[in-house]
């Protein structure tokens, strides 16, 4: 019994020490592989480097981004798409120093959809796609109805850009909320946290897909917009960018939209272009923003539509076809 | 003497009857050729759908952007649901040290491994851009739920595969000298998955090791993967998801699909594999209890989910309610909650309906309530915004699948079936190392009586 | 010419009492005129302006296609509107009035005349008259000038008008002046419009809460009201009148919105550590079906070592 037990003993011992022989060898093959390969990618690479050297084809001028003329090796040009990096670049950074708002007059408001279409024009989106939409509103049954212009509310605290995951929604420095449509995956997860229905998808090929082809990609204006993507209001980053008033901003014909920035206290009208303090313009009208509660702190403000200047008319929803392509 | 067990005439005589039995059903016959090509020219049609889907986009689809998720992410969250019984069977019950999951465990892992493979494609299909996929790995953000989902449900997979796989291997090694007349290739992955197990007591003793560790990973794993998936609906802001009981709701509901599918796949291999004499009345007796208790869970979960909300009446929340107790979807929500929830429970109260036949239309029943269920949780929240849908066509306003989406969905089922086929027809559904023990050693206590 | 216009306003009293709402427009604004003459350039000029303000109400002239409000926009080219003089025309566009917003910030005083051009070309009968010089200045020969300075204690803004006269030096007087100060998208008004004093000053209150940039700077400039008359002089001036403003990112904190690079610090150590976790137990176990294999491996060479032996 005794004499088993120790038989059993020594192959135990035996069998660890080929485990522990096999594992140490284990362990110097993947040393010896990740040296291996190691040194390999420093060969190639260093290779690479001298080929590049020896098969020099002369320089060429070149002038940078600072107005330097400078002279590379031929092979070290590369030709980028110049445009689009710096689009991109400045698109996601956002323009520093500002904190732009915006202000929304319900009681100037009488559903002209002009804000609507100018925005449609500009970032080639059919009737029924919408960054900014007119809406028929009433809050309960004893109060009034009225028109409420929905853009995107710029949140401070982004429900959408939360969930992105591959931060293709995001927030800038100035406050605007963009979407990079060249790294959307289209999982459509930002339109079901937004619940401001702010957002909308490219469900098929966008309207101007063919002609804007070519196009490098503005994400300050999501144009070419791209299948399969989401799409929203940018708060016309490309217009504040040169200071001028967001396309829905200035096509309105009734004053119904002050747009500005926070910093300066200040908002200029679309319509009469007068500027007025922000602070006095909110205080005076008693404004509010929407869904507070939900602590999204967005970045757009309602005057309640008191003493409305246009009535209400019954009726005015518009119904569309949808095209097919 | 290293080879410790099977060294009784009991347990070569065992072995022998076990293997033969459940290894009858190792082969490539005419039936499984013909099912798979049924099951392959179904799926190219639906690939063919799918290829339209890409071509055309999403708008091929019912999804507009009020009802941007439907039959898709419904389906996920279905397959990612009834893959959780993996998890139920192997670890919270094994752990639990109930004797009965033996010859059921494997099973539940085929189920797991299938479903959770497939999970993640349905995603895909569901993507704008699913030549993207990439960049939920390169560019993935820590605060996004779907990094979670994907990471986990990946992670979930593996776990499962090798849960199937470790108490496989005894298997392999039993089978390969058993398997004449069976194709080349079959026998040469025998051979190679085997890794050289001659059921020496340190193999056991490693593989019992690798199972512990498995089976207590799995816990945390199976937990994160469905509440994590609940949280893609939880985190929005939306009356309907924004609850903070979707976790466990979305578990305890899991453990019901998930039974179900077990039950419906035990007694197929039952009857057409002939292996009543592992897969007993008592087994269909004693998962039909669990099936019971698991569905009084979940509604008790249920109660919680409608009855707070519709007690304080909050504005949305009660258009919602109102959508699915007496509106637009009352008919599939009260069919699914009784048909599927409370109606089996009592069914399965009563001993005569935990019998195989009984317990498997049930069963069928209450799978099909469960992915209606997951519709209904996904879709009638987005129709009711906090601010209204207007000025848009009317095709959306109103979600309603379209048959390309139905034919992709169908797609997917037919994926798991496919994976759940070559599993349980290339390798040995039950394990039979362990049954031959068990029998072995009840033969021995009855000697020694 | 007189007849017409003193008939024109009695008309005009007779309706006042017919519809409580008249749009009075100030005496001395009725008679302005244009200081150029109407002609095609000017029309297509005001062609491009009206369409683009004018039309999404009142229509395209002569169609009577103007919007459905109330009171109702008018069709520009019918009585209603061209029984207007031009100096009230003018005005009422500058102006503005309930529905009808102002259009003082957004056309210049040659815009608003080229919008008259426009709107005349629909009256047949209409002879323009015009006046061709600008009018005598109420300081002939002078230069105009200003400046702007800030009083703190007071927390006023004081402008100062002269002119120079090759006689010397004297104040702008009783000279309608408005300042404002310069933002992103167009000029805040401070005040209300001012006259100066005898002694060319003018005083107007800083707002409460005028917001400079970090030095507390604002750019101000000074203009009068009535530029035909004191000339179009005007003053950029960058005083510390504001409250300093430091501007912050808004993407500055860590937050669940933020990008990957800025997420919260536990939501990042939590993923990096639960999948290192994870996957090296999935690791070790694959580890030990190496071990299974190797263990067998060597049993079975070492039985068949025993056997040979």
């Amino acid at each position: 019994m005794n004499d088993e037990n120790k038989l059993k003993d020594t192959e135990d011992q035996k069998i660890d020490d080929a485990l522990e022989s096999s594992r140490r060898d284990f362990l110097k093959k993947v040393g010896l592989v990740g040296a291996a390969s190691v040194a390999g990618a420093a060969a190639v690479y260093s290779g690479y480097q001298f080929e590049k050297k020896k098969h020099s084809r002369g320089t060429v001028r070149v002038l940078t981004d600072d107005n330097r003329l400078v002279e590379v090796p031929v092979e070290e040009v590369k030709d980028i798409k110049r445009e689009l990096k710096v689009l991109q670049t400045q698109g996601r950074e956002g323009i520093k120093g500002k904190k732009w708002v915006m202000v929304i007059d319900l009681s100037r408001c009488r559903n002209a959809r002009k804000c609507v279409n100018a925005c449609q024009a500009a970032h080639h989106l059919r009737p029924y796609e919408y960054h900014i939409n007119t809406l028929e509103m009433q809050e309960s049954v004893n109060t009034p109805k009225f028109y409420m212009p929905k853009p995107c509310q710029h949140c401070d605290n982004p429900p959408c850009v939360s969930v992105c995951p591959v931060d293709a929604t995001f927030k800038r420095q100035d406050g605007i909320v963009l979407i990079d449509n060249e790294r959307c995956i289209g999982c459509r997860f930002c339109m079901a946290a937004c619940p401001y229905s702010a957002r909308m998808f490219h469900w098929q090929e966008p309207m101007n897909a063919e002609a804007d082809k070519e196009k490098a990609y503005n994400i300050e204006l999501n144009v070419p917009q791209k299948k399969g993507t989401i799409s929203k209001c940018l708060f016309s980053a490309d217009r504040v960018r040169e200071n001028s008033l967001p396309y829905c901003v200035s096509a309105c014909p009734n004053g119904v939209f002050y747009f500005g920035d926070e910093n300066e206290n200040a908002v200029t009208n679309g319509t009469t272009k007068e500027t007025v303090s922000l602070n006095e313009l909110l205080e005076d009208n008693g404004a509010y923003r929407l869904m507070e509660e939900l602590g999204t702190k967005p970045r757009v403000y309602y005057l309640p539509p008191k003493n409305r200047i246009f009535e209400f008319r019954e009726g005015e929803k518009k119904e569309y076809r949808e095209e097919t392509t | 003497m290293a080879r410790s067990i099977y060294n009784t005439d009991i347990h070569r005589e065992k072995l022998e009857s076990v293997s033969s039995d459940i290894l009858r059903n190792v082969r490539i016959n005419k039936g499984f050729i013909i099912w798979m090509g049924i099951l392959a020219l179904a799926l190219a049609a639906c690939v063919f759908a799918y290829t339209i889907q890409l071509k055309k986009g999403l708008g091929v689809t019912g999804l507009r952007d009020a009802t941007s998720w439907g039959m898709y992410i419904a389906t996920f969250v279905f397959f990612v649901a009834t893959s959780l019984v993996g998890m139920l069977i192997s670890s919270v019950l094994g752990l639990a040290g109930v004797k009965w999951i033996r010859p059921i465990a494997r099973i539940a892992e085929i189920i797991a491994v299938a479903f959770a493979a497939i999970a993640g494609l349905v995603i895909v299909s569901d993507m704008g851009r699913p030549d993207r996929l990439p960049y939920v790995f390169m560019f993935g953000r820590f605060q996004s739920p779907i990094l979670w989902d994907v990471t986990v449900v990946t992670t979930y997979f593996f776990v499962s595969l090798m849960l199937w796989f470790i108490p496989l291997i005894p298997d392999l090694a039993i089978a390969k000298t058993r398997l004449n007349g069976r194709p080349g290739f079959l026998i040469k992955a025998y051979e190679l998955l085997s890794v050289n197990w001659i059921n020496h007591d340190r193999q056991v003793k490693i593989m019992h090791q690798a199972m512990r560790i498995l089976l207590i990973l799995i816990v945390p794993l199976a937990f994160a993967i469905h509440t994590v998936t609940s949280w893609l609906f939880a985190l929005t802001p939306r009356a309907g998801w924004d609850s903070t009981i979707f976790g466990p709701y979305f578990i305890s509901g899991a453990f019901v699909s998930g039974t179900a599918a077990v039950i419906i796949a035990m007694y197929f291999y039952r009857e057409n594999y002939r292996l009543s004499r592992y897969l007993t009345n008592d087994h269909f007796e004693k998962i039909g209890r669990v099936l019971a208790l698991v569905s009084i869970i979940y509604i008790y979960f249920n109660i919680n989910e409608f009855l707070v909300p519709a007690y304080k009446l909050k504005t949305h929340d009660a258009i919602h309610l109102r959508e699915l107790l007496t509106g637009h979807h009352a008919m599939l929500f009260w069919s699914v909650q009784l048909l599927g929830l409370v109606i089996p429970v009592i069914l399965l109260l009563i001993k005569r309906m935990r019998r195989p036949l009984p317990l498997l239309l049930i069963s069928a029943v209450v799978l099909t309530a469960s992915w209606f269920k997951r519709y209904i949780i996904v879709v009638p929240p987005q129709e009711h915004p906090y601010l209204p849908v207007q000025n848009v066509p009317i095709e959306w306003m109103v979600y309603k699948p379209t048959v390309i989406e139905t034919a992709v969905t169908f797609g997917s089922l037919i994926l798991v079936l496919m994976i759940i086929t070559v599993l349980s027809k290339l390798f040995p559904v039950l394990p039979v190392w362990e049954l031959a023990e068990e029998e072995a050693s009840a033969k021995g206590e009855e000697n020694k009586q | 010419m007189r007849k017409i216009l003193a008939i024109l306003i009695i008309l005009q009293l007779l309706s006042v009492n017919m519809k409580a709402q008249e749009w009075v427009v100030p005496d001395d604004r009725k008679g302005r005129l244009s200081t150029f003459p109407f002609d095609d350039n000017t029309r297509s000029s005001g062609q491009k302006i009206y369409n683009l303000n004018c039309m999404s109400c009142h229509g395209t002239p002569g169609k009577s296609n103007y919007l459905n409000l109330v009171p109702p926009p008018g069709d520009p080219a019918t009585d209603k509107i061209q029984h207007n003089s031009d100096g009230e025309m003018f005005y009422k566009v500058q102006s503005g009035r309930g529905q009808m917003p102002s259009f003082r910030s957004v056309l210049t005083s040659d815009e608003l005349w080229q919008v008259v051009s426009y709107i005349r070309s629909f009256n047949k009968s209409y002879k323009q008259q015009f006046r061709a010089v600008i009018s005598s200045s109420a300081y002939p020969g002078a230069t105009i000038n200003m400046t702007l300075a800030l009083n703190e204690p007071d927390s006023t803004f004081i402008l100062t008008a002269w002119a120079d006269r090759e006689t010397g030096r004297v104040p702008v007087t009783d000279a309608g002046v408005r300042i404002f100060i310069h933002r992103t998208f167009g000029h805040q008004a401070v005040d209300e419009e001012k006259i100066t004093d005898k002694t060319g000053k003018a005083v107007f209150k800083i707002p409460l809460k005028l917001n400079g940039d970090s030095l507390g700077n604002v750019t101000v400039s000074a203009r009068f009201v009535d530029e035909d008359t004191f000339g179009t002089a005007s003053k950029d001036t960058v005083l510390a009148a504001g409250i300093r403003t430091y501007p912050v990112s808004l993407v500055k904190e860590r937050a669940m919105w933020n990008k990957a690079s800025k997420a919260p610090l536990w939501i990042m150590l939590s993923y990096i550590l639960g999948v290192l976790i994870a996957w090296s137990f999935i690791i070790i176990v694959l580890l030990k079906i190496r071990d299974i294999y190797i263990t067998g491996k060597y049993i079975e060479s070492a039985e068949s070592e025993k056997q040979n032996n």
